[in-house]
């Protein structure tokens, strides 16, 4: 394979990778930034979409519409979940909401086991995006040329989203004065439902996307929850741009650090983390330092 | 989580009632159950293997009961999952041990869980029949007494691809396999084995469990210009690899080969698992008595076929059973004593639990992935059979001199 080729093909599977990072990163940001809650079952959250999705192409043989519904349905769950359970404990510390999100990963999880069993479960490529295009001679699927397309597409509606409508406006309010906010007469507790709504089906649509290439299985939330930290961690805490700019980075260490240095493979990560928390404690773009 | 396996209650009662009787007034003494230990890996990457091996343990433990049970006790299987992490595995082990009075496990899913409970088994006094460990040390430098491997290893595995190798007309392989205990050492075998069949190994490279994204090692396996690419992958890891492999149409430039196919991967990853090779270490279509019996009796109870990690299970538990019943005791020197030497007619076939290491030495088996006409998802089918004496490695050795 010749460099042209070789940087080509091995920078589109890092914009496909990092495009499924960031839909797990943001949504995390997103309700950090807001809620100042640490949500532990987001992973979770990104193994439903994939069951979700695997059964609404199943039993509609639809891929588009199990990308609409998995993240609607997780979505609500996540929305229903901060209702009932986290709602009555934004008056106690923070280690509250860690007990209560960690406890809905169990539940979550062992829902999803006895809805969908233990065996890891085929999601089939979408027809339209199941082909190759050839880069040089050298084939490439469709399919992660579509996920980097989504990415993009995903990115420019949740900024568009939170700098052009009024909603988005409010959850930037809330975020810097959920008080304030509150007495201008917004009911904030429906932005905080809406936030983790949104941020769970982010997680989702991540799964669902993520199911051709993995499938769909119980192993998934596990390594993604240490993932969407990472990106959170890496990105600054509650900073949208700093989840894109971490998976976009996350992502081309991983792909080229892979490539030079198998070795070190799983270490490339948390080095990255660890140089960016050295120089900029409070993330690439966070604002605490 | 502890399941307690359904022990009938029917048979306690009777044992109870005979023990009285027996006894002729004295007061009644239920049967002690037969305990095993299962620090099995339910959840996590290689989850799905698990849980393949506890059906198989569950599956014997009913029909072992429903005949009244061992040595006239019930037995009654200790589940715990370790989410794959040796020290879990250990910890739950001892729990076991020490809790429960286990003395017998069996069912522990990763070589490296395995290799860190069997230096504890002469303190716990306790017998280990392992049912899918490959790591070939596990019988060679790493062999402890009271360790046992009725199933086939890796090397064996591997050896049973290697035969077939000699015969294929690719040169230059490469590999990829799982960046712990098993992937390393079954590819230092695989390499070594092509090289002895004069072929050119090309190098490998490992992904750490847990690799989602296989783009980079799929760049890297094209790029070595290898014909056949040797994997060492299992659970979720290998249905990623399957599954994206397929869809950067690897398979049309290079073969790809595996230690070993498993229907759970072919289930999760459907046509992208079509033209795969590798050895299996249990077929359901074996031809033998024992085997058309057990397929049978699974049916019936499942409506499937038994898949590879159950078949194995299997016939670990067999040959304990066996092994139990010679030496009409549950102790560890007694069992020890039965097992070493014991020949058993199982699911694949002979197997004689050699004294000398502690493997079972079987037949072997290569099968390739088929889309077969009127079934839902493509099927192994066996291409190869090796016979025993050429498939299991001399005594201690991982590897072999021809």
């Amino acid at each position: 394979m010749d460099l042209l080729p070789f940087l080509l093909v091995q920078c589109l599977n890092a914009l496909s990778q990092a495009a499924l990072l960031f839909f797990l990163g943001v949504g995390l940001t997103l309700i950090f930034g807001i809620m100042r809650i640490v949500n532990f079952a987001h992973g979770t959250f990104y193994m439903l979409g994939a069951f979700l999705g695997y059964s609404a192409a199943r039993l509609s043989g639809n891929f588009w519409l199990a990308m609409i519904v998995g993240p609607i349905i997780a979505g609500g769950i996540g929305a229903a979940f901060e209702v009932g359970l986290l709602r009555p404990l934004y008056r106690r510390d923070d280690s509250a909401f860690l007990m209560v999100t960690f406890g809905l990963t169990l539940v979550l999880g062992d829902i999803i086991r006895l809805l969908w069993g233990v065996d890891a479960l085929q999601v089939a490529v979408p027809d339209a995006f199941a082909g190759i295009v050839f880069l040089f001679d050298e084939p490439f699927p469709v399919y992660r040329l579509f996920l980097a397309g989504a990415g993009v597409v995903v990115a420019i509606a949740i900024w568009q989203f939170l700098e052009r409508t009024r909603l988005g406006l409010l959850i930037r309010a809330t975020s810097q004065n959920a008080e304030m906010v509150h007495a201008l007469g917004v009911d904030v507790n429906l932005v905080r439902s809406g936030i983790f709504g949104i941020g769970c089906g982010l997680a989702a649509l991540g799964g669902v996307l993520a199911a051709p290439l993995v499938t769909a299985s119980l192993g998934m939330a596990g390594n993604a929850i240490i993932d969407a930290f990472v990106i959170v961690i890496i990105g600054g805490m509650g900073s949208f741009l700093g989840s894109l700019l971490a998976a976009v980075l996350v992502a081309f260490v991983q792909v080229f650090g892979t490539y030079y240095f198998p070795d070190f493979a799983l270490a490339a990560m948390y080095l990255l983390m660890l140089l960016v928390l050295v120089v900029r404690p409070g993330g690439l773009l966070g604002k605490e330092a | 989580m502890t399941t307690h396996s359904s022990v009938p209650r029917r048979i306690l009662l009777q044992s109870a009632a005979a023990a009285s009787l027996v006894g002729g007034g004295r007061s009644a003494v239920a049967v002690d159950p037969i305990k095993i230990g299962m620090p099995v890996t339910l959840t996590g990457a290689l989850g799905s293997i698990g849980t393949q091996m506890r059906q198989a343990c569950e599956f014997w433990a009913k029909q072992v009961n429903a005949k009244g049970g061992l040595l006239g006790r019930p037995v009654e299987l200790i589940i715990e999952d370790t989410a794959g992490n040796p020290s879990n595995t250990v910890r739950k082990a001892q729990e076991m041990v020490e809790r429960n009075g286990v003395r017998l496990l069996t069912c522990i899913v990763a070589s490296n869980e395995a290799l860190a409970v069997a230096p504890k088994l002469a303190e716990w006094d306790a017998i280990f029949v392992s049912g899918d460990n490959g790591d070939g040390r596990l019988t060679g430098e790493s062999l402890v007494p009271n360790f046992f491997r009725p199933n086939t290893s890796g090397p064996m595995g591997t050896r049973a691809v290697t035969l077939w190798l000699r015969d294929s007309p690719m040169k230059k392989f490469y590999g990829i396999g799982m960046d712990y205990a098993w992937g390393h050492n079954s590819m230092d075998v695989f390499e070594r084995e092509a090289k002895r069949a004069g072929k050119e190994f090309l190098g490998a490279v490992f992904s750490p469990t847990g690799t989602k994204d296989f783009s980079t090692y799929i760049t890297k396996i094209r790029q070595s210009g290898a014909e056949g690419c040797y994997l060492v992958l299992a659970g979720d890891d290998n249905n990623a690899f399957l599954s994206q492999a397929n869809q950067y149409r690897l398979g049309d430039k290079v073969q790809l080969l595996t230690e070993q196919v498993d229907e759970g991967s072919i289930n999760a990853v459907g046509d992208a698992a079509v033209g795969l090779v590798g050895g299996s270490r249990y077929p359901a279509t074996l031809d033998n008595p024992a085997n058309k019996a057990f397929v049978a009796s699974w049916q019936k109870e499942y409506g499937r076929l038994p898949q590879m990690f159950e078949g194995d299970q299997y016939q670990s538990c067999v040959v304990l059973q066996a092994a139990i019943e010679k030496a009409g005791s549950i102790e560890a020197a007694k069992v020890r004593a039965a097992m070493e030497g014991l020949v058993v007619d199982s699911v694949k076939g002979r197997v004689e639990m050699r004294a000398c290491d502690h493997q079972g030495e079987q037949a072997g088996f290569v099968v390739k992935v088929v889309k077969k006409a009127g079934m839902e998802r493509p099927v192994p089918e066996v291409i190869a059979t090796y016979p025993a004496k050429r498939i299991t490695p001399a005594c201690n050795k991982m590897s072999y001199d021809d």
